[in-house]
């Protein structure tokens, strides 16, 4: 199987056809495709080898191309509540942020999340938050909080889990983390100075590794298909995805994708989506409604559970 | 007193200090309160769930009336009030207490500074718009710093207690059930501040 790199480019509209197309030749895979005005940002997987011939491509359309590690990744990004204490700063900005190297984010604000003895999180919200790859949960200013009282919040979530707040605090120190970024605490205005920026350049990096992880796991058992295969194939094969409005309306996810088309209608449709080997998607993966609104979540079984992988 | 004069966060915690006095900050200039405030003091104490916090507020403006802000012209034969405006910044608030009062059929604004109401009793509705109260700074202000305190406090902090005196405010939070001392606490924060704060 070829080995897949993110990319994620940015140019202008004009020509960019020709690029889309040579990526088709090539094997490659578009993940998602957003215009805006006269600007086009794709973000594709490239076979490795031919990596040079997609930025020989680039170059003459004049646009630019860079490595985008977190494609492919969906994050919940989880705050206390949906009060104004914790949006549109800092929990938008570090969602923002993520998504600079080609991460689905989606925020996700607890009921009641809010507090010291009584903050709690309902059985629902964390198997929501257990359908994304990795969680970040944003915190606030007060080192007592998040090392002492915040941590029941992390019960049942199985996913990775990264924590922000203000204090400068170790790993270690804050109990069931897998990474704690200081320096991003609760603030009232745009996260832009030069320690912030920094601060969330850092929590990308310790996202992007997480993520490495957790791809390195995979190559040890990989996945029956590769999720970005279920991309193209649900795209030729159901056309109404097409008519979907969400800006991501698959959602790529490290071993599976979030269909955003209504589960009662489409689960049919998708489960019998069929692959040229001759073999259907319910043989090679869990087809489930998602906690998120009425969508479909697909959960791709390993190579070792299906007995082959295609 | 000028504003600002003293502005005092305490926490155990140096670091935790400056971040929330950075949210306070922030707060009072999206809020525009930074004027209106002479000296402030909060304190932090999350091992117990509590913040306290201690304003004295500086002068702010008496009330206004339409007769301070516009001139006004009655037509007795067309049955219409002009009100002419002359200070601006007031348009919105006179324009929404009289669609209150006429209804917004009633109300035209043939320019940016000229309103036209139509009624059958000009004579007797503008001796009563003159007095009309147009805005109140006071209650604005009050307002503000309302959502102010509930905006810099810690979100779970959700026992409240807040006493607005003249120009003194007093605002307690926490999670638990709030303790007499506590508010005292916050009381002695005032006095020290109205004696000029901690040199």
């Amino acid at each position: 199987m070829a080995v897949l790199r993110p990319y994620l480019y940015t140019g202008g509209v004009h020509k960019h056809g020709l690029l889309i197309e040579l990526l088709e030749d090539l094997g490659g895979y578009i993940i998602q495709k957003v215009v805006t005005g006269t600007e086009v940002n794709l973000i594709m997987l490239i076979p490795e080898k031919d990596i040079p011939i997609v930025k020989k491509q680039s170059e003459e359309l004049l646009g630019m191309m860079v490595e985008a590690p977190l494609t492919g990744v969906e994050i919940a990004v989880v705050s206390p509540t949906l009060a104004s204490h914790h949006l549109p700063h800092s929990a938008c900005d570090i969602a923002e942020y993520l998504r600079h190297p080609g991460a689905n984010t989606n925020m996700i604000g607890l009921a009641r999340g809010m507090g010291r003895r009584v903050s709690l999180s309902m059985d629902y919200e964390r198997r929501l938050i257990n359908e994304h790859d990795i969680a970040v949960f944003t915190f606030g200013s007060f080192s007592d909080c998040i090392i002492n009282k915040k941590p029941k919040l992390f019960e049942g979530i199985e996913i990775p889990i990264v924590v922000t707040g203000g204090p400068d605090l170790k790993t270690e120190e804050v109990p069931g983390a897998d990474l704690y970024v200081g320096s991003i605490g609760r603030t009232s205005h745009r996260l832009r100075k030069t320690e912030e920026i920094s601060a969330l350049d850092k929590l990308n990096e310790g996202v992007g590794k997480i993520a490495d992880n957790i791809r390195k796991q995979q190559a040890k058992d990989p996945l029956a298909v590769l999720p970005a295969r279920v991309m193209k194939e649900i795209e030729n094969q159901v056309p109404e995805i097409r008519t979907v409005l969400s800006p991501a309306p698959l959602t790529l996810q490290l071993n599976g994708l979030r269909v955003k088309l209504p589960y009662d209608e489409f689960h049919e449709k998708i489960e019998k989506l069929e692959f040229d080997e001759g073999v259907t998607l319910s043989e090679l993966a869990n087809i489930s409604k998602s906690k998120m609104k009425n969508y479909i979540l697909i959960k791709i079984k390993s190579k070792s559970d299906v007995g082959f992988a295609i | 007193m000028d504003s600002l004069e003293v502005f005092d966060v305490e926490s155990a915690i140096a670091p935790e200090q400056e971040f929330y006095r950075k949210i306070i900050e922030d707060n009072l200039s999206s809020l525009k309160l930074a004027p209106a405030i002479g000296r402030i003091k909060v304190v932090l104490r999350p091992e117990d769930s509590l913040f306290q916090m201690a304003i004295l507020l500086r002068d702010v403006g008496t009330r206004v009336t339409t007769a301070d802000i516009a001139d006004m012209e009655v037509k007795p034969i067309a049955s219409e009030i002009i009100i002419s405006i002359k200070k601006e910044q007031y348009i919105p608030e006179l324009l929404g207490k009289l669609w209150e009062r006429y209804g917004k059929a009633n109300i035209s604004q043939p320019d940016r500074w000229t309103v036209t109401i139509s009624t059958d009793n000009p004579r007797a509705e503008a001796a009563f718009l003159k007095d009309m109260m147009v805005a109140d700074p006071r209650h604005r202000l009050h307002e503000n710093l309302v959502d102010f305190a509930i905006r810099v406090t810690p979100e779970g902090f959700r026992v409240r207690y807040h006493l607005y005196k003249g120009n003194q405010f007093i605002f307690v939070a926490s999670e638990e059930a709030l303790k007499h001392e506590w508010i005292e606490e916050a009381g002695a924060m005032l006095e020290e501040l109205t004696k000029g704060g901690k040199k």
